[in-house]
């Protein structure tokens, strides 16, 4: 045999050799950085959307994720001081709701309820969690407060009156505690001296309106804050935090349109399905601004621009067609009200205006939100601040979903018809801790554009999903028991 | 080692057969040792019983019968840094895997001008795993296709210039992919089919150009509709656990090829090759628990290669080299994880060797480098922009035998 083991293996170790000898290299492309800017200390100031609020409670598990805490993550992996950044965590399972004492927290509690055949959404039933770090010696560095409006940054009122009616809120003197870290949220903010300030505040002065199916708001009779009142709180607001710390790094929020939450656009399909189904018959519904009823034809409720239903008339979708006084249990009956007339499809027993924003109710809502977002962006425009634009994005959301590696996000209730990932909680209003990681993200590109920065976006996949239970039921119409959305009126700061 | 038990091999190890994407798109050309020390340049010489795949004219110019087979082992690496969307270009490192596709082709001669055989490989394949919870698990996990063709063939030497063939394959394919879903789930895609395709050639070496060696083969698409089940981990209740199916067409290719005797020493050829890719236009799974279909669109081209190879034998040593260019079919938008495709180039090495009178051995080595490839406008169901970078080390062992 004239082959050579040797230069056989020989010829083996050289191709071995030259194997090992291909690296692949890391291609040119933004390295995490702040631009040589430092940022020690970050603050957000808001509402319940800055908490971390989803799902009609506060939870610890899920204000790990609100978006200030991830920011203050992705900031601190870009070489920035944010990395102890301070909230007011709240064991799971979170706030209680004050009716029950029980935790308020909402649960996709099974996909089948046997009662109804469709999937039941509520709370627990558990023993609520407890504040975890009350004795922080300086202001949280989250001062996101659920139900703040506009006027309570600047507020020096004493925090334990909010938690007496009509307010009756209590996160202000959880969150806010003692005067002596500040007599307001302006005021503890900066005492912090912070470098970021991000604010995101305007969003309850519309929302407790729009809820509640205009039957409450910031001022009396409900309407959202009037526009003037808004312009003036909102100049004083950042005017105040720009003399405060001149250098600050300052971003704001404007305020989304309330028709692109699935609190709005969940249940109005569901009865149009169920009406068409049944002969077509149109909804007879209370009409706030028109004193009296009014009908809408049931293909009209899944049209451009129907009158919204609340996702808090899901329990009472029902008992659409049945003669019920189920709404009016354990009080005297309105007058004009009559309970032995089907439901919803009589004027003797409408469909309450409480569950329905028609559509004068809706111009009232858009035209503030309008007037709103001008102000913002003239005050940004006027004291140095960076604007994120969330209108638009929210609209874009609604309009074609929200796509990144892969995933498919959009504003349906828990999932959307094609395999899309909600953005939303199971309260309708509040994103999810995905929607929180998506929101964030929108905060970091706005402040890589603005100040030259190379922070690092939040990887959405990695932030955990709804959490839904394991048994088999059917496709998606959340029935809601009444009372779970009794924390509502203290939310939005109505009164 | 007996006839039989060389065989019994053969068989034991097709069944284990693993396979990968090493040619544009998921087509993969690594069928024999020989041939991939010719940077696959083989369609014109077709010399061993691997023209089966090459060539199947190739069969008609050769006057014995034999048994070839083999492995070839595949060891790639590929890295994904981004997504561009994050902002962020860090390293992802798909897991490092040894694919093991194996060739088997067995002929015989019949009568004076007939030379039948029949053959087993895999024309596409396609690997690809990455790190269990990287950035871009929304958009593939885990890849395994595997086709295996079965294929008689035929052969007539129609004249001393001219032999012909054909061959029809049984084919069977699996395709398993894992991903990320709604809520938190796992998603796993077990399906399989089976279909079957043609191919033929001819080779011309004309008396008046001794030497010369002309060959053209034509393999043809493949539809595969495959049929399997959708399984959620956890099994969610609004997600479509069951049965789902899905159809792919693998494409057609050809050859067309030049050969050309220098010396006795001294073999080369030239190939070009076209691969018929716009057969794959998208990726549709039907979902039968809510009757959903999930389309990606994939809209790849039709596109070519060019291979040249040489052959210089030093005594009873060959002593085998060649390069090739691979153009992608898939358009920058269409790039994804699943498959990370770019322009390739080959360079391969190695050597053939007669043990003894009828026993040959045949070993090869193939490096493949692709180009890097940024990519900054991928359609909206991917959002993932980037750079990949890969290349693969490729290792063949083949035992021929004749009689």
């Amino acid at each position: 045999m004239k082959f050579s083991k040797v230069r056989f293996v020989g010829l083996t170790l050289l191709i071995g050799l030259l194997s090992l000898s291909c690296q692949n290299t890391q291609p040119s492309g933004p390295l995490p950085g702040l631009g040589g800017a430092a940022i020690n200390t970050y603050m957000a100031v808001g509402n319940s959307l800055t908490a971390g609020y989803q799902s009609g409670a506060l939870f610890a598990s899920a204000q790990i994720y609100s978006y200030p805490n991830l920011i203050a993550q992705q900031i601190a992996i870009a070489g920035g001081a944010t990395g102890s950044f301070q909230q007011p965590l709240y064991s799971d399972p979170g706030t209680p709701d004050p009716a029950t004492g029980k935790a308020a927290r909402l649960e996709l509690l099974t996909w089948h309820d046997p009662r109804t055949g469709q999937p039941l959404i509520g709370p627990r039933g558990l023993a609520p969690g407890n504040p975890t770090n009350l004795a922080l010696k300086t202001p949280y560095n989250n001062l996101g407060i659920p139900g703040a409006v506009l006027f309570d940054f600047l507020d020096t009122t004493n925090f334990g009156l909010k938690a007496l009616p009509p307010r009756s809120n209590p996160l202000f003197l959880l969150i806010l505690r003692d005067p002596k870290l500040g007599n307001s949220m302006f005021q503890q903010t900066a005492n912090m001296k912070p470098d970021l300030v991000t604010f995101w505040l305007g969003n309850n002065d519309v929302l407790g309106f729009a809820t509640s199916g205009g039957t409450s708001g910031t001022v009396s009779p409900p309407a959202p804050t009037p526009a003037p009142a808004f312009a003036q709180l909102y100049g004083l607001s950042i005017g105040a935090l720009r003399a405060a710390l001149p250098k600050a790094k300052i971003v704001v929020g404007t305020i989304p349109d309330v028709d692109g939450i699935p609190f709005f656009t969940t249940i109005g399909p569901k009865i149009a399905l169920s009406l068409i189904a049944a002969g077509g018959y149109p909804l007879v519904y209370q009409s706030h601004s028109a004193p009296g009823v009014a009908t809408i034809a049931a293909s009209h409720l899944t049209e451009a621009h129907p009158p919204l239903i609340t996702l808090t008339g899901s329990a009472a979708a029902a008992y659409i067609g049945h003669p019920t006084g189920f709404l009016y249990a354990g009080g005297p009956l309105p007058p004009g009200i009559d309970t032995t007339r089907p439901f919803g499809l009589d004027p003797a027993n409408p469909w309450p205006d409480a569950f329905v924003l028609d559509s004068v109710e809706q111009a009232e809502v858009s035209q503030a939100v309008i007037a709103y977002n001008g102000t913002i962006r003239a005050v940004a425009a006027a004291d140095n601040a960076v604007v994120v634009d969330f209108n638009a994005f929210f609209h874009s959301v609604k309009a074609s979903g929200y796509r990144v590696s892969g995933q498919t996000f959009s504003a349906d209730y828990i999932s959307g018809p094609n395999g899309e990932t909600s953005l939303f909680s199971f309260d309708g209003v509040h994103p999810n801790s995905q929607g929180q990681a998506v929101m964030a993200n929108q905060f970091i590109g706005a402040m890589n554009s603005a100040y030259g920065m190379s922070i690092p976006l939040v990887d959405v996949a990695r932030v955990p999903s709804l959490p839904v239970p394991l048994n088999k039921g059917g496709r998606v119409y959340p029935v809601i028991p009444p009372g779970a959305f009794d924390d509502l009126p203290m939310l939005w700061g109505a009164r | 080692m007996t006839r039989v038990r060389l065989l019994g091999g053969a068989l034991f190890l097709m069944l284990t057969m693993a396979s990968l994407a090493l040619s544009g798109g998921f087509q993969l050309n690594e069928h024999g040792a020989h041939a991939m020390s010719l940077g696959g340049a083989f369609a014109a010489q077709a010399s061993d019983a691997s023209a089966i795949y090459f060539n199947p004219a190739g069969l008609g110019f050769q006057t014995n019968g034999s048994v070839y087979l083999g492995a070839t082992g595949i060891v790639p690496k590929n890295a994904f840094f981004g997504p561009i969307e994050d902002n962020t270009n860090a390293e992802s490192d798909m897991r490092t895997q040894l694919f093991t596709p194996i060739n088997a082709y067995v002929t015989v001669p019949l009568m004076e001008r007939w030379h039948v055989g029949v053959g087993v490989y895999n024309p596409f394949g396609l690997g690809t795993e990455w790190p269990g919870n990287w950035v871009g698990n929304n958009l593939s996990t885990k890849v395994d296709l595997r086709t295996f063709f079965y294929t008689p063939t035929v052969a007539y030497r129609l004249t001393d210039e001219l032999a012909l063939a054909v061959g029809i394959s049984y084919v069977t394919g699996s395709v398993f992919l894992k991903k990320a879903a709604e809520f938190d789930t796992q998603v796993s895609l077990n399906m399989t089919a089976t279909s079957w395709g043609y191919d033929g050639g001819l080779i011309y070496r004309p008396s008046a150009a001794p030497g010369l060696s002309v060959g053209l083969s034509y393999r043809s698409k493949v539809k595969l509709n495959s049929t399997g089940t959708a399984t959620f981990a956890p099994d969610i209740s609004v997600l479509p656990q069951g049965n789902v199916s899905a159809s792919i067409t693998l494409p057609a290719t050809g050859y067309a090829a030049v050969a050309y005797k220098f010396s006795d020493a001294f073999t080369g050829e030239l190939d070009y090759q076209y691969v018929g890719w716009s057969s794959y236009q998208q990726l549709a799974f039907t979902f039968s628990a809510n009757g959903a279909t999930v389309i990606t669109p994939k809209n790849y081209k039709d596109t070519y290669l060019i291979r040249a190879g040489g052959e210089y034998a030093l005594g009873g040593l060959k002593l085998r080299a060649g390069a090739y260019y691979d153009h992608t079919p898939v358009d920058d938008a269409y790039v994804d994880p699943l498959l990370p495709d770019a322009n390739r180039v080959g360079f391969s090495a190695g050597f053939g060797i007669n043990l003894t009178k009828n026993l040959s051995l045949d070993a090869g080595y193939l490096f493949i480098k692709f180009f890097d490839r940024t990519v900054t406008n991928t359609i909206p169901q991917t959002s993932f922009d980037g750079t990949y970078k890969s290349y693969a080390n490729l290792f063949s062992l083949d035992a021929g035998f004749t009689f």
